[in-house]
């Protein structure tokens, strides 16, 4: 036991530098998500024909495909194929970016549609372009809505991002592994790793909370 | 986006064309790990390191999963692959090997406690754990259906894994090789019960194909490695303790 104990504590810096690694991906990936998902979301709202079939072949595809293979697909196939010689850090973060855009962008298009039609065209009646007004009326209405879906994909893109180990990044649970591997610790040091997700996690969507209530606006229903 | 495309790619090591990249499987103590500070050690390590300093060359130690590591070779994600990896004429068929460095025996592993037998565990019905994408899953493989052996095959992502197993008692057995093996008998209560009639194998750096200046330079390194007095050190220190 006093030995686990010591192997969990001399390789915690080791295992938190795989939790800034984690974090990298994940931020990364959510950030390249939210810009994504939300021109995704209007296109798939206001777009014409063939932009919403384009954002829904999209949105089919990364939804359908497991993680893993996406992972594969593009690191060893379709990267290469354009010539993009990506590092293992990068390419996860890219991958599981696209992935999340698919599915935030279902998260947007859920909070525009809920709200009434009758603001659109009130705007236009206001003398608005139409782009003037998703930018200044609906997405400032549709993103607050989208804070508590967006939390739960943080947490889901988070525990994904466990799998970039399968391109050689050396996030928590790879290191975890690579530990277990040398001291033969393998119940602590995995038990560890799940506290440091559990701790990320935690944080994430403790900072979501304290944004939903710092930007609510009081008194506002729909 | 094409910014942040640039910032990835400088980042990936095409401008520093003279660091290579060595992929390990950092799963397979003693010749590959990652040590008490978190850095890449063990014998292979220290041996391409020593190696790297005289031929003047700069290298990286990047862990990689064991499973995909010939692709990430084959994709250009890595150099060479230096990590304890036995030369079979399956991988030379997609990647060259340097001159062999080390010979290796494949064992069975079990409890210390354990009263089976080789014979047992080959014929017995039993539950066998052996690494995935290794040379001796790939033998016992096509073997069990040629000697009408009946072990059930468990396949794990790494040796330490499949010992771990066999202490939890979910499989009855380990192959694996006789280095990592002695690792584990000096950890844990566990055992090599013995060698089970699969071929010797000689470890090699591997190298893309057409890398053949690479390959000169490893070989070179390696035949001036094992002539330096230093290599006795090294198999001291992790081989034979």
């Amino acid at each position: 036991m006093l030995d686990a104990l010591i192997a969990i504590f001399e390789a915690l810096p080791y295992l938190l530098k795989g939790a800034l690694v984690t974090s990298g991906i994940v931020v990364g990936a959510m950030g390249l998500g939210l810009v994504m998902g939300i021109h995704m979301a209007v296109g798939q709202v206001y777009g014409n024909r063939a932009v919403r079939w384009f954002v829904g072949l999209y949105v089919w595809f990364f939804r359908g495909v497991p993680v893993l293979v996406l992972l594969f697909l593009f690191y060893f196939g379709l990267f290469a194929l354009i010539g993009l010689n990506l590092s293992a850090f990068a390419a996860s973060t890219l991958v599981l970016g696209m992935t999340t855009a698919a599915y935030q962008s279902q998260i947007f298009r859920g909070a525009i549609l809920s709200l009434p039609k009758g603001q659109l065209q009130a705007a236009r009646a206001l003398g608005m372009s139409d782009i003037k007004a998703i930018i200044s009326i609906i997405l400032p209405q549709a993103l607050r809505f989208s804070i508590p879906g967006w939390s739960n994909e943080y947490s889901i893109i988070l525990k994904d991002s466990a799998l970039a180990f399968v391109l050689g990044t050396s996030e928590i649970m790879a290191r975890s592994h690579f530990v277990a591997s040398r001291t033969y610790h393998y119940l602590p040091l995995y038990i560890t790793a799940g506290c440091l997700y559990f701790l990320l996690t935690w944080l994430g969507v403790r900072a979501l909370l304290k944004l939903e209530a710092k930007v609510r606006i009081p008194g506002y229903s729909q | 986006m094409a910014f942040v495309m640039a910032l990835f790619m400088v980042s990936n090591g095409d401008v520093f064309a003279k660091e290579l990249i060595n992929g390990i499987d950092a799963n397979f103590p003693p010749f590959a790990y990652v040590d008490k500070a978190g850095n890449p050690g063990g014998f292979d390590i220290e041996s391409v390191n020593w190696i790297a300093k005289k031929m003047g060359f700069t290298v990286k130690h990047q862990p990689m999963d064991w499973d995909g590591i010939i692709p990430n070779l084959v994709a250009k994600k890595i150099d060479f692959i230096a990590s304890g990896m036995s030369i079979t004429p399956e991988r030379q068929k997609v990647v060259n090997f340097s001159i062999p460095y080390w010979t290796i025996k494949q064992v069975f592993v079990t409890k210390k406690d354990s009263k089976l037998t080789v014979d047992q565990v080959l014929k017995g019905k039993k539950r066998l754990g052996v690494q995935r994408g290794t040379s001796e899953a790939e033998w016992l493989k096509d073997n069990a259906i040629k000697k009408g052996w009946d072990f059930v095959l468990v396949y794990y992502d790494s040796a330490p894994l499949a010992i771990e197993d066999v202490l939890n008692g979910r499989i009855s057995a380990a192959a694996m090789d006789d280095a990592p093996a002695m690792d584990a008998e000096s950890k844990k209560p566990v055992k090599i019960l013995g060698t089970f009639g699969m071929h010797d194998e000689k470890f090699g750096y591997a190298v893309r194909k057409q890398d053949t200046e690479l390959l000169d330079t490893l070989n070179k390194g390696l035949k001036m490695l094992m002539a330096d007095p230093y290599w006795d050190e090294l198999v001291k220190k992790y081989l034979r303790k």
